[in-house]
C-alpha cells in the first residue's frame, strides 16, 4: 500500500538577500491513513517549514510531496488553495479564531466552504463545547479556544488534521486535554493527524515518530508502546 | 512616512489653493506695475488737448498724464471668413498702459500698426479700414492701410474679451496699437493718469486712495475739461469774429470796386453823351455845308468822312459801354449772394457754439476696464472656493495623522513598556514619537507646501491663461500661509500624537508589555432583528458585525468617502448652476430673440420700422433706480412696460417653483428673486425707488419671479403714467426676429434704423456667458482630481490599517482555503457597504457644502440657481466608487502577499 503522505527529498531554501538558509535539506518521510503522527525537533529543525509545505501554505524548492497520490509540490496557487480547502484542516498554536466571530460561527465559516462539511453544532458538540457555542474567542479560556479551532478543523472534514505546536499557550492539563481530543479524533473517525512539537514527551502517544534535525528526518519510527495521554507527562 | 505623505498632501492642497489668488493677483500686479496701468481714464466730449494734459500732470500725487486717442473701427484683416472685423484702435503709448513686444518692433511710421498677439496675425500682415466705416472714424485715420510690425500683449487687455461696441456684431474682436503720425486729429479722446503710488491691485488700501482721489478728481477734471471747452469755444468765437471782419472787408473791398465801376459807367455814359453832342453839331455844320457847298465839295465829302468814322467810334462805345454795364449788374448779385452766403455761414457758427453743451466729463478707475473686473471676479471665485475646499483636507489629514500615530503607538507598545520598566520617563516616550511625528509634520509640510504653491497655482493659471494674456507666473511666497501650513500640520501631529500617547501611557509598565487582548467581539444591533438577520447570507453577517464593531473606522470612512461624496457632488453642483443659468435664463425666461434700446423721441417712427422689420416686439420704458431699503439704496433695473399683456410672448414670468405669477395690475410690481433674496424684499411689501431726479414709485410687490442676470423690477406702463403723471416714452423693446436663420443681418438691418442705439441679440450673449463660464470646466476638473486624492487617501489609509489589524484573521481564511477571490470580498466587502454609507453621508453634506460655495461665489448682477441636476449625483457616486474600487484593486494585491505561514506563527 502506498503511503498517505509522503515527502521524498524535499528541500526549501529561503533567499533573505545574500544569505540562503536551507529549512529543508532533503526531508524524507511518509505517514499512512489513519496514523495519528508526531513530528519532534528543536526550534530551527525545519518542522514547521514542513507543516507549512504539507499544509500549502509554502512551496518547496525541490523534491515532491504526494498527498493521497497526488503531487502538490506541482500545484499552482489557486490549486493549491483549492487543496487546503478541502483536504486540509490547520490547528495552531495560538488558535487563530476570529475574535469578531461566535465559536460557532467560527466553525461555521470553514464549514460554508467545504464540500461535505460536518454539521458545525454537531462537531462543537463532540469536542465538548455544546455550551459555549454562542460565546466569542474572548469569553473562552485557552483550552476552549483550542477545542473552537480543532472543531473547525474537523468540520471542514479534511484528509488530513496539522497541528502546530497546539500545546504550546496552553496549561499542563489542557494541553493533555487537547491531545487526548486530538487522538479520540484519530481513533473515532479514522481521520489522519500530524502534530507538530518541540515537545519529544508528547511523542510517546504517537503511532508514528518523526524526528527532524537540521532541515532533514534523523529518525523515523511507528511507535510500538502508544502510551494513553494520561499517563503521558512533562 | 504615512504622516509625512498625509501632511504633505494636505499641505501641498490647502497651500497650494490658498496661494494661488495672491499668486494670480501678485503676477498681473507686476504685470500692470511694469507697463504702468492707468489709475484713471478721463474722458471728455470735447476731447482733450496738449494743455489739458499739462494740467492733468501738475495735480498732486500724478506720476503720469498722457492725452491718447482710442476708437473703433471696422477693418479688413487677412485670413478671416467675416470681411469686417471691429479692432479697437488706440495710440501708441509713451508712459502709461505699456505694451509688452512679443515679437516684431513697434511701428516707427503712421503706416505701421502693432496688434494683439496670439490672435492669428503675422508680422507683415496688411489690415485695412474699410470704406463702410462712420465718416469721422475715416477723416480721423488718415492711412487706409497698415501693416503689422509687432505682436503685443496690452495691460488694458489683459482678457480675452474686449467689450462691446456699437459697430459691426457688437463684438470687440481685437486691438491695434497705431503710431501718433496715423491719426489726423488735434485731439485727444482720453487721458490716461497714473498715480505715484505703489498699491496692490484690488487691496483695500489701493481701494481707499482711489476712494480718496474721486470726488477731489471729479471736479479736477470737469474743470480741466470745461477750461479745455472754452478755450476751443473761444478759438471758435475769434475764428467767426476773424471771418466777420474779413466779410467786412471783403464787403468793402467789393462795394468800393462796385462803386468805381458803377462810376467808370457814368463818366462813360457821360462822356459818350457829349460825344453824340459833337457829333450832332458836326452832322448839323455837314449838312450846312452840304446845303451851301453841294455834297461834291472836297471839304463835304472829307466832313462826311470824319464824321462817320466818328459816329462808327461812338455806336462802338455805346455798345461797350452797355456791356459794362451788364457786367456790373452781374458782380453786383454775385456780391450780395456772396455776402449772404458768408452771414448764413457766420450765423451757423456762431449758432453751433451756442448750442454746444458744456462737456460731459467720464472720470473712469480701473474698474471700468473689463480685464480687469474680470481678473478680479475670477481670482475671487478662486479665493473663495479655496476657502472651503483645504478645510476638508486638514480635516482628513488630522484623521490620518490620528490613525496612523495611533496605530504607531499600539506596534510599539511592547516597547513603550519596556522602556518605561527600564525607568524612562512618560515625558521622554512621548518625547521619542513627539520627535518621530513632528519631523515628519515639518518635512511634511515643507515639501507639501513648497511643491503645493508651485503647482496648485501653475494649473489654475494654466487654466485661467486661455482667458487671459499668457503671461508666466512667477512664484508667489506667503509668509503668512506657510506659518499657518505649519502651525496647522504640528498641531495634527503632535496633537495626536499625544493624545494616542496618553491612552498607552496610563497603563502600567507591565500591562503594556503584554500584548493587547484583541477587540473582543460582541453582537451587535441588527442581529436583534431575526427578520432580517436571518435571511443575509453567513458571509455577509460577519461584514455587518465587523462595520459596526470598528466604529472609529466606520465613521472616518463614511466621513472620508462622504467628503469625497460631497466635493464631487459640489463640483459638479457648481457647474449645473453656473452653466445651467445662462440657458435657463435666455432659453426658459427670457425668450426674446433680442432687445433694442432707442431715442426716445424717435420711438414712433421706430415702431413703424420694427413692427415691419421683426415677428413681433414690445415696447417699454427702461431705467436705473434707486430701491430703498433699510437706509440705504441699491440701484435695480426698472421696465415699465408699455402693452403688458404682450410681454409673455418675450418673457415668461414665473415663480422659484416654476409657477407662472399674474401680471402686476395697477400700482403693483413684480420683483427678480436677486432682488427679493439680497435685499428681504417680499410678496405684499411696498416698496419704494426713486431716480436720479428725485421721483418716486410706491409699489406692492406681488410677485417675486426667477431671472439670474440684473436686479429687474417689472410694472405696467400704466402704473408709471400714473405715478408719475407723464405718458410713458419708450426707450427699449424687446423683439423676436423673422426668421431664426440670419439673425445677423436682421440685426444690423434693425441697427440701420434711425434713432436705434444698440441691438442685443440674445443668443449671443447667451453663448458668451456660456462662454465664459466655461473656464469653471476646470474648477470642476480640479474638485474632481482633489475628490479623487481624498478618497485614496483615505480608503487607502484606512484598508491598509483594517488590513494590518486583521492581518491574523485575513491569514487564518487564507488558510481555511478562500480563494483569492473570496479573501479580498471578506474584506473588502466593508469598503463597499461603506462606501454606500459614505455617498448618503456625502449627499448630506453636499447640498449644503454646494449652497455655501454658491453664496460665496455671488455676483451681483448675476442670480444663479443653486441647482444639482440628478445626474450630477450619479456622476459623483459613480466616481466615489470608481475611487473605492481602484483602491479596493490596490488591496488586493496586497492581500494576496499576505503570508499566512509568516502572520500565524506567532502573537506581534
Amino acid at each position: 500500500m502506498a503511503a498517505f503522505v509522503e515527502f521524498k527529498d524535499v528541500k526549501k531554501t529561503y533567499k533573505t538577500g545574500e544569505t540562503e538558509i536551507n529549512a529543508l535539506n532533503g526531508a524524507d518521510f511518509e505517514i499512512n491513513k489513519g496514523e495519528f503522527c508526531v513530528i519532534v525537533g528543536a526550534s530551527g529543525a525545519g518542522k514547521t517549514t514542513i507543516l507549512n509545505i504539507l499544509g500549502g501554505m509554502d512551496t518547496l524548492t525541490s523534491g515532491s510531496v504526494i498527498l493521497d497520490g497526488t503531487d502538490i509540490s506541482k500545484m499552482s496557487k489557486k490549486q493549491l488553495t483549492a487543496y487546503r480547502r478541502y483536504d486540509i484542516g490547520f490547528v495552531f498554536q495560538f488558535y487563530n479564531l476570529v475574535q469578531n466571530l461566535t465559536a460557532l460561527e467560527n466553525v461555521e465559516l470553514a464549514a460554508q466552504i467545504c464540500r461535505e462539511p460536518l454539521d458545525a453544532a454537531e462537531v462543537l458538540k463532540q469536542v465538548g463545547l455544546e455550551e459555549r457555542m454562542k460565546n466569542f474567542p474572548a469569553q473562552l479560556s485557552g483550552g476552549e479556544q483550542q477545542r473552537v479551532a480543532i472543531a473547525r478543523a474537523l468540520a471542514k472534514n479534511p484528509k488530513l488534521l496539522l497541528c502546530d505546536e497546539p500545546t504550546g499557550a496552553l496549561d499542563y492539563n489542557t494541553g493533555k486535554a487537547v491531545l487526548k481530543l486530538l487522538q479520540d479524533t484519530c481513533r473515532k473517525t479514522g481521520m489522519t493527524v500530524v502534530v507538530i512539537t518541540h515537545n519529544s514527551a508528547i511523542s510517546a502517544m504517537a503511532d508514528r515518530i518523526i524526528k527532524v534535525k537540521n532541515g532533514k528526518v534523523s529518525n523515523m519510527r511507528l511507535n510500538d508502546n502508544i502510551v494513553d495521554v494520561a499517563d503521558i507527562e512533562w | 512616512m504615512a504622516i509625512l505623505a498625509i501632511i504633505a498632501l494636505g499641505v501641498g492642497f490647502f497651500a497650494g489653493v490658498r496661494d494661488t489668488t495672491p499668486a494670480m493677483v501678485n503676477m498681473m500686479n507686476i504685470f500692470l506695475r511694469e507697463n504702468n496701468f492707468y489709475d484713471y481714464r478721463i474722458i471728455s466730449t470735447s476731447g482733450w488737448n496738449d494743455d489739458s494734459v499739462n494740467e492733468f500732470s501738475q495735480q498732486p500725487y500724478v506720476q503720469y498724464a498722457e492725452g491718447s486717442i482710442s476708437l473703433d473701427a471696422l477693418y479688413c484683416v487677412p485670413r478671416r471668413s467675416i470681411d469686417e472685423t471691429v479692432l479697437k484702435t488706440h495710440m501708441l503709448p509713451e508712459n502709461i498702459n505699456g505694451i509688452r513686444v512679443v515679437e516684431g518692433t513697434l511701428p516707427a511710421k503712421a503706416d505701421e500698426c502693432a496688434i494683439e498677439h496670439n490672435k492669428g496675425y503675422k508680422i507683415g500682415d496688411k489690415i485695412r479700414v474699410t470704406d463702410t466705416n462712420e465718416t469721422e472714424t475715416l477723416e480721423i485715420l488718415g492711412n487706409s492701410e497698415y501693416t503689422v510690425t509687432a505682436l503685443v500683449m496690452s495691460s488694458c487687455y489683459i482678457n480675452h474679451e474686449k467689450g462691446t461696441t456699437p459697430l459691426g456684431n457688437g463684438t470687440l474682436d481685437s486691438f491695434v496699437y497705431l503710431h501718433k503720425d496715423a491719426f489726423d486729429t488735434e485731439y485727444y479722446t482720453e487721458i490716461y493718469v497714473r498715480f505715484d503710488n505703489d498699491y496692490t491691485m484690488y487691496s483695500e488700501e489701493y481701494d481707499e486712495f482711489m476712494e480718496n482721489r474721486s470726488d477731489e478728481w471729479e471736479t479736477i477734471s470737469e474743470d480741466i475739461a470745461l477750461k479745455h471747452h472754452n478755450s476751443l469755444m473761444d478759438d471758435a468765437k475769434a475764428e467767426i469774429a476773424d471771418a466777420k471782419a474779413e466779410l467786412e472787408d471783403k464787403r468793402a473791398e467789393g462795394q468800393g470796386e462796385l462803386d468805381k465801376s458803377a462810376k467808370d459807367i457814368a463818366d462813360g455814359k457821360k462822356q459818350l453823351a457829349d460825344t453824340k453832342a459833337e457829333l450832332d453839331s458836326a452832322k448839323a455844320d455837314l449838312d450846312m455845308l452840304k446845303a451851301f457847298m453841294g455834297d461834291s465839295s472836297p471839304q463835304y465829302t472829307e466832313g462826311m468822312a470824319q464824321y462817320e468814322q466818328g459816329l462808327a467810334e461812338y455806336e462802338k462805345a455805346v455798345a461797350d459801354l452797355e456791356k459794362g454795364e451788364k457786367e456790373y449788374n452781374d458782380g453786383l448779385a454775385e456780391f450780395n449772394e456772396k455776402i449772404a452766403e458768408g452771414e448764413k455761414e457766420i450765423a451757423d457758427a456762431e449758432k453751433k457754439i451756442n448750442d454746444t453743451k458744456s462737456p460731459s466729463v467720464y472720470l473712469l478707475d480701473r474698474n471700468t476696464n473689463i480685464g480687469y473686473a474680470l481678473f478680479e471676479n475670477d481670482s475671487e471665485i478662486v479665493e473663495q472656493v479655496a476657502k472651503v475646499f483645504p478645510i476638508f483636507f486638514i480635516l482628513v489629514a488630522a484623521l490620518v495623522c490620528m490613525t496612523t500615530m495611533s496605530r504607531m503607538v499600539e506596534e510599539q507598545r511592547t516597547q513603550i513598556g519596556i522602556l518605561k520598566a527600564i525607568g524612562y520617563s512618560e515625558a521622554s516616550i512621548m518625547g521619542k514619537f513627539m520627535f518621530y511625528s513632528c519631523s515628519a509634520a515639518i518635512i511634511g509640510c515643507v515639501l507639501g507646501f513648497f511643491v503645493g504653491t508651485r503647482l496648485f497655482p501653475e494649473i489654475i493659471w494654466m487654466t485661467y491663461k486661455l482667458m487671459y494674456i499668457p503671461l508666466e507666473m512667477p512664484y508667489y511666497f506667503d509668509r503668512e500661509l506657510a506659518t499657518a501650513a505649519l502651525a496647522v500640520s504640528l498641531l495634527c501631529s503632535a496633537g495626536t500624537t499625544w493624545i494616542s500617547c496618553r491612552v498607552e501611557l496610563k497603563e502600567t509598565a507591565a500591562s503594556l508589555m503584554r500584548p493587547k487582548a484583541p477587540k473582543a467581539g460582541k453582537r451587535v444591533l441588527p442581529e436583534y432583528i431575526p427578520f432580517l438577520w436571518n435571511r443575509l447570507k453567513f458571509l455577509h453577517k460577519v461584514s455587518i458585525r465587523n462595520i459596526f464593531r470598528y466604529k472609529g473606522r466606520f465613521f472616518m470612512m463614511v466621513i472620508g468617502i462622504g467628503g469625497c461624496m460631497a466635493l464631487l457632488l459640489t463640483g459638479f453642483g457648481i457647474k449645473d448652476s453656473i452653466a445651467g443659468f445662462a440657458d435657463t435664463q435666455f432659453n426658459e425666461i427670457q425668450t426674446a430673440d433680442g432687445a433694442v434700446s432707442f431715442e426716445t423721441d424717435k420711438a414712433d417712427s421706430i415702431r413703424d420700422a420694427l413692427s415691419e422689420k421683426t415677428n413681433g416686439f414690445v415696447m417699454m420704458r427702461h431705467g436705473s433706480w434707486d430701491l430703498l431699503y433699510d437706509n440705504r439704496v441699491k440701484s435695480i433695473e426698472l421696465d415699465a412696460v408699455e402693452n403688458y399683456d404682450d410681454i409673455s410672448q418675450f418673457m415668461v414670468f414665473r415663480n422659484m417653483e416654476k409657477n407662472p405669477i399674474a401680471p402686476p395690475e395697477l400700482n403693483e410690481a413684480l420683483v427678480s428673486h436677486s432682488i427679493s433674496e439680497r435685499y428681504g424684499v417680499e410678496i405684499g411689501e411696498e416698496i419704494t425707488l426713486r431716480d436720479a431726479d428725485m421721483r418716486e414709485l410706491h409699489l406692492k410687490v406681488t410677485g417675486v419671479f426667477e431671472n439670474h442676470a440684473y436686479n429687474l423690477i417689472y410694472i405696467s406702463g400704466d402704473t408709471y403714467e400714473n405715478q408719475l403723471g407723464k405718458s410713458l416714452t419708450p426707450n427699449k423693446a424687446f423683439i423676436n426676429f423673422n426668421d431664426s436663420e440670419n439673425i445677423n443681418s436682421q440685426s444690423s438691418a434693425i441697427n440701420s434704423i434711425d434713432g436705434v442705439i444698440s441691438v442685443e441679440k440674445f443668443a449671443d450673449t447667451r453663448d458668451r456667458m456660456a462662454d465664459m463660464m466655461s473656464s469653471l470646466d476646470y474648477i470642476v476638473l480640479l474638485v474632481i482630481v482633489c475628490a479623487a486624492a481624498l478618497a485614496f487617501i483615505v480608503i487607502y489609509n484606512l484598508t491598509n490599517i483594517n488590513i494590518t489589524e486583521r492581518i491574523r484573521e485575513i491569514a487564518t481564511i487564507k488558510v481555511l482555503g478562500f480563494f483569492r477571490r473570496e479573501t479580498s470580498a471578506y474584506v473588502l466587502r466593508e469598503n463597499i457597504a461603506l462606501t454606500f454609507f459614505g455617498i448618503l453621508a456625502g449627499v448630506a453634506i453636499g447640498i449644503p457644502l454646494h449652497s455655501f460655495v454658491m453664496s460665496q461665489i455671488k455676483v451681483d448682477i448675476v442670480d444663479f440657481s443653486t441647482v444639482i441636476f440628478p445626474q450630477s449625483f450619479l456622476y459623483s457616486a459613480v466616481l466615489t466608487l470608481l475611487f473605492n474600487f481602484i483602491v479596493n484593486l490596490f488591496m488586493e494585491v496586497k492581500l494576496e502577499k499576505i503570508n499566512m505561514a509568516e502572520s500565524l506563527k506567532s502573537v506581534d
